[in-house]
């Protein structure tokens, strides 16, 4: 496995794809950070973000693993290769090389955007320390249903060599899970979604919020962990992982 | 002399087309095997199948005395080089880089790089990107991949396609080269019956997914001495082709 992740990483030469997706993280923060936080903000700052950025989330991380899994992939389809590599060495194990390599560049984006936010917490001085076990957490659920939407992705750019079908399945997944956020009253609905999951998993909720008064005499609470829904992403990334993967190896080249 | 390709019944179906019907393919090593066939015949579904890339409907694949299947697929298919359809490249990477790619994979010496960027003489051009070679420049890079771990067979399926009068000389000398300096097994398809004329030693023809004959080049001519070659394949095949 090695050996193909290293190869995996010549391949990328010139392709920029890891600039790509600092650039996209970049942009995500540049979104978050640059507003002015009132007192009353600044008081709830780091249980605000935790209130806000799943949905960030539920826009950025998507795009980003559409983005990530098809210039990894399309090198593939562009030069014919998967012909050539399907005869050098096994299906599966390209398949997951590939899988591991988008991987860890989701991956480290993810931590990145979510080490910002709390760096900026500190910058903007939000009052009181971080709640260092909801950051955890949240980072965990935000990485998950990641993991999923990337096999997803991955799935799709290595099985189709028309890299528009990826996107624009990509792209209606990651309207239909925003727009599934603003819909409180159908949970079923951002559930049935693997983009939904940013939002499923949201744990923090917005108390006594009123358009006069606004975050005066608002407040975040933790609403309680919905494990039930980790367990069904978790089980979905499973799921998809071994289907796509059979997938893959079952595809005729 | 030892066959290390042998096929029995091949047979693949695409819903409610038969691509290739019972074919029994035989391959002796050391040769130049053309495998010859109008457009559309059934020529690279079958080399597909012999690399594993196409799953057959029906049928047995013997590749140097081990029957192919998903245990025995990894440990054939390392003995095996091949150029299908079109040759297979990243691009964006230098022809070196691309061989560097296939070469970490296979676990061969850095050196069989530089020997087979000699044997396709692509040296020169090793470092330029392969977006920028022309076609008959990627032909050759594609035969150097097939050949980086100097496989025991070779598997070429219409190399020349593409290629400019000079290189399809040059592409032919290559291949008529190999079995006498590598010892390798050589299966080439082609349209082309003068193509094969000059480069193989036993032929197979195949046409609507059948075997219409195989065996040695010279025992074609033997069929009907009082036709040419074209005729003797015409009949064959029953179909026009481009001579």
């Amino acid at each position: 496995m090695i050996k193909l992740l290293k190869c995996e990483y010549m391949k990328t030469r010139r392709r920029h794809v890891f600039v790509t997706a600092l650039i996209i993280t970049a942009v995500m923060l540049v979104w978050i950070f640059p507003r002015n936080h009132s007192a009353d903000l600044l008081r709830l700052g780091w249980m605000a973000n935790l209130y806000e950025l799943p949905l960030i989330n539920a826009i950025f991380m998507p795009l980003l693993s559409i983005i990530v899994s098809s210039r990894l992939c399309d090198i593939e389809h562009k030069g014919i290769m998967l012909k050539q590599l399907a005869v050098t060495t096994e299906r599966g194990k390209i398949y997951d090389a590939k899988l591991i390599y988008g991987l860890a560049i989701m991956l480290f984006c993810t931590v990145l955007s979510w080490a910002a936010t709390i760096a900026f917490g500190y910058y903007k001085g939000f009052s009181g320390d971080v709640p260092i076990k909801l950051y955890l957490l949240y980072l965990l659920f935000t990485a998950v249903p990641t993991l999923a939407v990337y096999i997803f992705q991955h799935t799709l750019s290595l099985c189709f060599k028309n890299q528009t079908v990826t996107f624009f399945a990509g792209v209606i997944g990651t309207f239909s899970g925003v727009f599934s956020l603003f819909l409180p009253q159908f949970p079923w609905l951002r559930k049935s979604l693997i983009w939904g999951y940013y939002g499923a998993l949201q744990f923090v909720g917005l108390f006594d919020w009123t358009t006069e008064d606004r975050y005066k005499l608002a407040h975040f609470d933790v609403m309680g962990t919905d494990w039930t829904s980790f367990a069904i992403i978790a089980a979905a990334c499973v799921i998809m992982y071994i289907l796509g993967r059979m997938w893959f190896k079952r595809k005729e080249l | 002399m030892q066959e290390i390709v042998k096929t029995n019944g091949l047979t693949k179906r695409y819903k409610n087309t038969l691509s290739v019907s019972n074919l029994n393919m035989s391959v002796n090593e050391g040769r130049i095997y053309g495998f010859l066939g109008p457009n559309g015949a059934g020529k690279t579904t079958t080399l597909k199948m012999l690399l594993s890339l196409v799953r057959p409907t029906a049928g047995e694949i013997d590749i140097m005395g081990k029957r192919l299947n998903s245990k025995t697929r990894t440990e054939l298919l390392r003995d095996i080089g091949s150029l299908v359809e079109s040759p297979s490249y990243y691009g964006h990477l230098t022809g070196e880089e691309n061989l560097r790619i296939l070469q970490t994979l296979l676990d061969v010496p850095k050196q069989n790089i530089d020997k087979v960027l000699e044997i396709v003489r692509l040296d020169r051009q090793r470092s330029k990107k392969v977006s920028a070679y022309s076609l008959g420049m990627k032909q050759r890079l594609g035969l150097a991949e097939a050949l980086l771990s100097f496989p025991k067979l070779l598997i070429l399926d219409e190399p020349t396609n593409g290629l400019d009068p000079s290189g399809i000389q040059e592409m032919r000398e290559l291949i008529k080269f190999l079995p006498k300096q590598y010892g390798m097994t050589v299966i080439v398809s082609s349209h082309l019956l003068s193509e094969i004329d000059q480069m193989a030693e036993d032929v197979g023809i195949i046409a609507n997914g059948k075997m219409m004959y195989q065996g040695a080049l010279d025992r074609l001519h033997e069929i009907d001495t009082n036709k040419s070659l074209e005729e003797i394949f015409l009949d064959l095949t029953g179909k026009e082709m481009s001579l």
